[in-house]
């Protein structure tokens, strides 16, 4: 883009003229700005707690400086390779298998003809988002006992009963499967959404190319829907690293650790459950910048490849 | 120049976006230093009360005059949970109120998750008048850093003047005196009484073991031939059914090696760090035998308390350990209703070598792990101790034990008796459910529960008996008392023990699943060394010696 060049008023004038012309779209993304402020930034403040000895009862103005002690602990803790490989990997495969899914999803809804039958699908396949995580963990835990559900499928396929989240090395596929299981309804709108969105006229020029089912989504369909496909990548690498504790602490046990335990379940453990505030939000602020890092090189690596991007 | 500028906010939104949730708790400085003003002011007043007290009116009786509130914070027994969403709505909490005139405004943390919600009440620094936690083992550094973190207030002088009840019963019992103070000689809080000790410990299927012949196991070699023969005879697919933490922490068997309680124990006034004790590998060389010949249920690591009744319950395992009155007696009332000749016996603490009597038993020091405590931020310190004080004798410690007169129990040749509202409740209520209802002496809490309270509850004979064959003379030698380290020794102690905790309860799983072999064990050790277990053991130590010279 080029800008116009000569007179250019100053960014404090152009905003004041904006803001006297538009104020009730001011007005209107206020509350927005509000939360932001008072959920996401304010407490950033207290991040400075990572480099203290808080105590809650001494407030922040009295807790001593320690620098980065406790970044250091973290380091060299004999966890901190395994919690950044489990968080990873668990992330690396969510993304992998977690992320085609609601595409191909709608993509095949999107081949459906009978509109009952889409609409029950869709239904079927949504609900699993509305149930609680406390209830979806619950019932996975339930199946994957001896006498589970899991069992019975694999019973039924020739295999022999064990209980399932013993095994670390089930681990993974049980949290990405029951994961994809959630979602995956939920996830398949916003594609649905831009499916509709594609221009019919493509798709009878393609037949009338000699197109048939699987060029017309290979050539059309797909690249519909690429930019909306890119986006969503963008924002899912952004949180790779921040997998929340909540379903890992609901599956997990100490027989699976090695699996299992995962950056914020660590931070969950030291901070909730041992009070050693100062270690855990230094760990959780490590997170963040590695987040935060990984979402840059991705948004970088999109813009210059497809074009796509976030900024 | 526009373009920058977005380029520039949407790069620090995205930043924004994946730091915020993580970073949530804030700041709270200038709440907490008015609360420790407020703090500071209030135990100026209360000196200034006590002047006044002690000069003017000298007898004080319940109930207080009108106008006193008090915030109460405590964690919902199940009991009362059953059917109440608060203490308030209870029978108990409501004749409390009225007894003692204090108007309580109860706050409970939601189910399950009391330890989270209790250090985000630290964190945000707004606390209530009263807390009711496991001040010992469950606030890191112990009371004596809950005094002076500023949580909680020393309660020496409160207990002077506004306690008759607990003060007069702690001066006829100098042993659970020396358990609530710290080392410097401050009470912390109001403690748990318990009458019953020895409430947890291991039963097995008594029919089966007449069906097959079978003695009561007495000791490891027992127990392997009768959950073998429990196996092969009965088909069990889990002959010993119990939760791991369990199984580890207070079961008959890790007592039998002398390793229960998964931490410190006491020998010959040395502490002594448990799991990396020979006794500990002797176990898990045992545990990992049963479960690799598939006695020991094969969900142990998954398996919960639920669960676990309805395996005994149906036949699906023969043998477990548990709480006397929620588990055995539990699990024998739902066994009876599937087969008539259902029933469970307790078994004592077996021997490792033959001829050799057991040393280790679960037990306590007579004080249970809740207490109440009164907070830096409450007011109306009086109303605050009369109201705790109130459950230590007379009436009140019967409306702990017993609930309303006439209602819950009676008076039966001048000793209280449980009525049928409890035992054969109109509502369909089950037993725990009504006692909860009436009385809260049948969990932990500010109060004395009494001994006789607790017989009135055991239904069968098999469980009345039970206390009697857990018991192990000189047990409660090899329990760690309650013990106060000083701040630089507490923090110093969490950082280390916080990486330890995590180590043991995953190898020792591995340990007895077998993915980790035995031949293992020195590696273990070692580590757990590297992780600092001797200055962990050192710090115990000291604060030992100096609970001995209490």
């Amino acid at each position: 883009m080029h800008r116009k060049k000569g007179y250019q008023e100053s960014f404090s004038k152009r905003l004041k003229t904006d803001l006297r012309r538009n104020w009730s779209l001011y007005l209107l993304v206020l509350p927005v700005l509000l939360f932001y402020i008072a959920f996401k930034y304010k407490p950033m403040y207290g991040a400075l707690i990572a480099f203290m000895d808080y105590t809650p009862t001494k407030g922040m103005a009295n807790s001593e400086w320690v620098g980065l002690k406790h970044f250091s602990r973290f380091f060299s803790s004999p966890y901190f390779w395994r919690l950044l490989k489990n968080t990873f990997l668990l992330s690396f495969y969510n993304l992998l298998f977690g992320f085609p899914a609601p595409i191909i999803l709608a993509l095949l809804l999107n081949e459906v003809k009978n509109a009952k039958f889409k609409k029950f699908t869709q239904t079927v396949t949504y609900l699993p988002h509305f149930l609680s995580l406390v209830v979806i963990c619950g019932m996975v835990t339930d199946f994957s006992l001896i006498n589970g559900l899991f069992n019975s499928v694999i019973e039924f396929f020739g295999g022999t009963r064990t209980p399932l989240l013993q095994n670390p090395d089930y681990y993974r596929t049980i949290y990405v499967l029951s994961g994809i299981w959630k979602e995956v309804g939920w996830g398949s709108i916003i594609y649905l959404a831009a499916l509709s969105g594609i221009d019919t006229q493509l798709y009878e020029a393609a037949k009338i190319d000699g197109a048939g089912k699987w060029k017309q989504m290979i050539h059309v369909t797909l690249p519909g829907i690429t930019p909306q496909i890119v986006i969503l990548l963008i924002m899912k690498i952004g949180n790779l690293m921040s997998m929340g504790y909540e379903k890992t602490i609901l599956l997990y046990n100490p027989s699976i650790y090695e699996t299992a335990d995962i950056i914020s379940s660590y931070v969950y453990r030291s901070g909730l459950m041992n009070q050693e505030w100062g270690y855990s939000t230094a760990i959780g602020l490590f997170n963040s910048l590695v987040n935060c890092t990984l979402v840059v090189a991705a948004n970088y690596i999109s813009r210059k490849t497809t074009e796509n991007s976030l900024w | 120049m526009k373009k920058r500028m977005t380029k520039l906010l949407s790069l620090f939104t995205a930043t924004m976006m994946v730091t915020s949730a993580l970073t949530g708790c804030g700041s709270k400085e200038e709440e907490t230093q008015t609360a420790q003003t407020s703090a500071n002011e209030s135990s100026a007043s209360v000196e200034s009360t006590s002047e006044a007290a002690s000069e003017g009116v000298e007898e004080f009786s319940y109930p207080m005059e009108s106008g006193h509130t008090v915030v109460y914070w405590m964690e919902l027994n199940s009991a009362a949970s059953a059917n109440f969403l608060s203490m308030d709505e209870t029978e108990f909490g409501k004749a409390l109120q009225e007894q003692t005139g204090i108007e309580i405004e109860y706050q409970h943390p939601a189910s399950g998750q009391a330890k989270e919600q209790f250090n985000l009440m630290l964190a945000d620094g707004n606390l209530p008048d009263i807390i009711e936690w496991k001040w010992l083992t469950d606030y890191t550094g112990g009371p004596a850093k809950a005094i002076e973190d500023g949580v909680v207030i020393p309660l020496n002088d409160i207990i002077e003047e506004y306690c008759p009840n607990l003060k007069a019963y702690l001066e006829e019992h100098p042993d659970i005196d020396k358990e609530i103070k710290t080392d410097d000689g401050q009470y912390y809080m109001f403690p748990t009484i318990n009458g019953t000790r020895e409430s947890f410990g291991g039963y097995i299927r008594e029919d089966w073991l007449k069906e097959l012949n079978l003695e009561i196991p007495a000791s490891m070699d027992d127990w392997y031939h009768v959950l073998t023969v429990f196996k092969n005879e009965k088909g069990t697919e889990a002959p010993l059914s119990i939760a791991w933490s369990a199984l580890i922490t207070n079961s008959p068997w890790a007592y039998a090696y002398g390793v229960g309680g998964k931490s410190f124990v006491v020998e010959e006034d040395t502490v002594v760090y448990a799991p990396i004790s020979d006794g500990y590998k002797e176990f898990l060389t045992t545990l990992n035998k049963w479960y690799e010949e598939g006695l020991l249920d094969p969900e142990l690591a998954t398996i919960k308390n639920t669960q676990v009744t309805a395996k005994i319950a149906t036949g699906l395992s023969g043998a477990s350990a548990g709480y006397l009155a929620s588990a055995m007696q539990v699990q024998i009332t739902a066994g009876i209703a599937e087969a008539p000749e259902f029933s469970l016996v307790a078994t004592p603490v077996p021997e490792v070598t033959e001829g050799v009597a057991p040393e280790y038993a679960n037990t306590t020091r007579g004080i249970g792990a809740i207490g109440a405590a009164i907070t830096t931020q409450c007011e109306d310190i009086e109303a605050a101790a009369r109201l705790l004080d109130y459950c230590y004798a007379g009436d009140g410690l019967m409306l702990f034990n017993y609930g309303i007169e006439g209602v819950s129990y009676e008076m039966v040749d001048g000793n209280p008796v449980y009525t049928d509202e409890i035992f054969n409740n109109p509502d369909g209520l089950e037993q725990s459910a009504a006692l909860g209802k009436y009385q809260r002496a049948s969990y932990n809490g500010p109060g004395i529960q009494l001994a006789d309270r607790y017989k009135q509850t055991l239904l069968y004979e098999n469980t009345q008996n039970a206390r009697e064959t857990w018991q192990v003379e000189g047990a409660v030698d090899h329990v760690l008392p309650a013990l106060t380290l000083t701040t630089e020794e507490s923090s110093e102690y969490a950082t280390i023990m916080n990486e330890i905790t995590t180590y043991v309860d995953e190898w020792t799983l591995k340990f007895v699943m077998g993915t980790e072999s035995l031949d293992n064990w020195d590696t273990y050790v070692q580590t757990i060394q590297q992780f600092g277990i001797t200055r962990a053991t050192e710090i115990q130590q000291a604060a030992y010696d100096r609970y001995l010279v209490r």
